[in-house]
């Protein structure tokens, strides 16, 4: 290879004029190839389930890293955007709540527990507007500190 | 007198409920209520011991014994009892009865189990909170983690513990 040949830039590559020569045929082959196929004549002469038969799902789960690919999603994410409300409203899910919880002392407390707590935002809300401050809701220790909850 | 049909309408848990609240640090209003239940469930559980040591007396010996709320015996004794109630709760659980009825919970600064050096430290450091007018309270009011004076010398907080998010779910579940 001459060092001293002249280059070219291609997609921000420096090559020699033969390469791009080289590329620009390949290209235009491949693209005239491509419109010369029926990609969906192609498509219907494939026995997908025979290729499907074939394939040994256990051998390609095994080689499907999870915990990977789960460091990878943001599951937070994910559950933030599932509206709970609605899937409690509109399932079973609700009936299930309801046959796993506790009876009316649970719900005497619920109430008295959500009308106190009504009370603490009410009050720092106004302290927060004494203070000219404002209020962005309860506050919490960072997520490396926050304590185990119980019931 | 006419019977509502269906029962009472459940009562809606406010907008705040929507949130997980586990975790957060709590406001006055329930630290002040599950407060107002100790002292009364402590007072009671005191006043009833005296009650039951009355009538010892009087179906033992035959003489009544008549307690004196001014005594200063009967102030030491409370004062013993009222130390060993909130000190031996907050160390076996991290809750009094009044706290437990309200989902709230002492934690230590950094979110662990409080030990029991420190919940006895708390409770000594208690009464402090109240001089000078209850200043010591001011920080729960005015301080980002809600913390009173006996809660700053002891290196501990107090956080909701119950889910308002799953209480708001079996809210919906019924209705």
């Amino acid at each position: 290879m001459d060092p001293f040949e002249r280059r070219l830039s291609i997609d921000g590559r420096l090559v020699t004029r033969r390469e791009a020569l080289a590329q620009a045929v390949t290209e235009r082959a491949v693209e005239l190839v491509m419109s010369a196929l029926d990609l969906n004549a192609l498509l219907d002469q494939v026995d997908l389930n025979a290729v499907l038969d074939e394939l040994d799902i256990d051998r390609v789960l095994d080689r499907i890293d999870l915990d990977r690919l789960l460091s990878r999603m943001d599951l937070n994410d994910i559950v933030k955007r599932i509206d709970v409300e609605a899937l409690v409203k509109q399932t079973d899910l609700g009936a299930v709540i309801a046959a796993s919880s506790s009876g009316v002392a649970g719900d005497v407390l619920d109430v008295v527990r959500s009308q106190t707590v009504g009370l603490d935002e009410f009050i720092a809300r106004w302290i927060g507007r004494l203070r000219r401050r404002p209020y962005t809701g309860p506050p919490g220790p960072p997520d490396q500190l926050r304590p185990r909850a119980g019931p | 007198m006419t019977a509502r049909a269906g029962g009472a309408p459940p009562v809606r848990p406010p907008v705040i409920a929507r949130e997980s609240l586990q975790g957060k640090y709590t406001g006055f209003a329930s630290r002040f209520a599950a407060f107002a239940v100790d002292m009364g469930v402590s007072l009671g559980a005191f006043m009833l011991a005296l009650a039951a040591i009355s009538f010892a007396a009087r179906v033992l010996t035959g003489t009544d014994i008549a307690w004196n709320k001014g005594d200063i015996w009967v102030i030491i004794a409370y004062a013993a009892w009222a130390f060993i109630y909130f000190a031996h709760s907050w160390a076996a659980s991290g809750r009094t009865a009044g706290m437990a009825l309200f989902g709230l919970r002492v934690v230590q600064d950094d979110g662990t189990d409080v030990s029991g050096r420190r919940a006895v430290v708390r409770t000594l450091a208690l009464p402090l909170s109240f001089l000078f007018l209850g200043l010591g309270f001011a920080g729960i009011l005015l301080g980002d983690r809600r913390r009173a004076l006996h809660d700053v010398i002891a290196g501990t907080a107090v956080i909701y513990s119950w889910d308002a998010r799953a209480a708001r779910l079996r809210f919906l579940s019924r209705s």
